[in-house]
């Protein structure tokens, strides 16, 4: 049972964007376009499962005073690997995604859960952890980046599939969008009250007032 | 002494094994990414050269202006393609335009980057090249936000240092066409 909450409490009830506020720069950076949000949520869920299960595995093993640089360089590992990978494989994820990529080697969630989670606990918890918390991290990303890309361009970007060139648009709203949610400041507006949203839902469920 | 010498190999045994993973990785990816970036040159190259033939490759590599291929039109040269460098806020940008004889961009297309995505990254977007096609001839290129169209202005805003990369690196490679005065 304790395995399935560690498992679940990244998607909602420890959300590492509306509840712990952790990687917020991609968050806010990338959350343009509904696919770099996927692209980008994907790659986060890749290296934070890896680099939780690797740094689990040597917790007994990295002294604690060369911790942080041993945790930064199993990390910068995994998103050299990634970084590569779609490069090769999907070069307009990789394209897209452009210097937020490299950057994940310093998103807090993935030094952050290291930290507080994967440097103090068994394997198997940290690899849930991991794939919990980056399901967390990519499904609140790509709910940003759905409605500031919908309301604040009129389109769904996805992936080109065949005939298909990946870019739904939406009568009424592309033709007078709110501009400014594609804007940084339309992002931290947002942000703001999904925060206050998710904060009233989690009160309401805790049988607190919000 | 022990516990120094202990802390640095375990701290280089991870670094060796990160390294090795990275090297695996890079082994497999490397030919993929390789072919990959060959093949957006030559897409780049024929959307650029407007149907015109396009002739062989000179390279030059003197840090703006990589190489040009001569574009020809009959049995006379019509343009030059130039593949250009310069640098962006996220760091290196390569750029591939065409031009007439006489230096005036035919068009561009931004190639590998790393600006931001939302702001400099809309240099790759094909609205982004029109506001410099058919400038560089008898009509300067803009070379500052300036010398821009309120509308154009407005559209590179937040971006200053991508269009300042862009567009020096188009001025280069007009002042280089020029220079060639159309021979081969």
């Amino acid at each position: 049972m304790s395995h399935i909450k560690e498992l679940t409490k990244g998607i909602f009830k420890e959300n590492p964007t509306f509840i712990i506020m952790l990687g917020m720069c991609p968050t806010l950076g990338v959350s343009t376009q509904v696919s770099n949000a996927i692209g980008m949520g994907a790659s986060v869920i890749f290296v934070l499962t890896c680099s939780n299960i690797f740094i689990s595995l040597l917790r007994k093993v990295i002294p604690d005073s060369v911790r942080i640089p041993c945790y930064i360089v199993i990390i910068a590992s995994f998103v050299t690997i990634v970084e590569m990978v779609l490069h090769a494989f999907v070069p307009s994820v990789y394209e897209a995604l452009g210097v937020y990529l490299p950057l994940i080697v310093v998103n807090c969630i993935i030094l952050g859960r290291a930290e507080a989670f994967a440097g103090k606990n068994g394997v198997l918890d940290s690899a849930l952890d991991g794939i919990g918390m980056g399901i967390g991290f990519t499904l609140s990303l790509s709910l940003i980046a759905l409605i500031r890309e919908l309301f604040g361009a009129g389109t769904i970007t996805l992936f080109p599939v065949g005939s298909f060139d990946g870019v739904i648009t939406v009568p009424g709203i592309s033709e007078s969008p709110v501009r400014v949610l594609t804007l940084a400041a339309g992002a931290l507006l947002l942000m703001g009250y999904l925060k206050a949203f998710f904060q009233w839902k989690s009160a309401r469920s805790q049988g607190g007032k919000a | 002494m022990t516990r120094y010498i202990k802390t640095a190999v375990i701290l280089f045994l991870i670094c060796a094994i990160c390294t090795a993973l990275c090297a695996v990785v890079n082994e497999v990816t490397a030919p993929r990414i390789a072919a990959n970036v060959e093949g957006e040159r030559l897409s780049a190259l024929s959307d650029v050269s407007r149907g015109l033939e396009i002739g062989e490759q000179v390279d030059v590599g003197d840090g703006s202006i990589n190489y040009y291929i001569p574009l020809l039109g009959g049995s006379s040269v019509a343009g030059y393609i130039v593949e250009l460098s310069s640098s962006g806020y996220g760091g290196a940008m390569t750029i591939i335009a065409s031009y007439d004889t006489d230096g005036a961009v035919m068009e561009a297309m931004m190639m590998a980057n790393s600006e931001t995505p939302g702001l400099g990254k809309k240099a790759e977007e094909p609205w982004y090249m029109e506001m410099f096609k058919g400038l560089g001839g008898e009509s300067p290129l803009p070379s500052q936000k300036s010398d821009l169209s309120a509308e154009d202005n407005a559209a590179v805003s937040g971006a200053s240092i991508t269009f300042g990369g862009v567009s020096s690196a188009l001025i280069n490679g007009s002042e280089f066409v020029k220079g060639l005065g159309g021979a081969v």
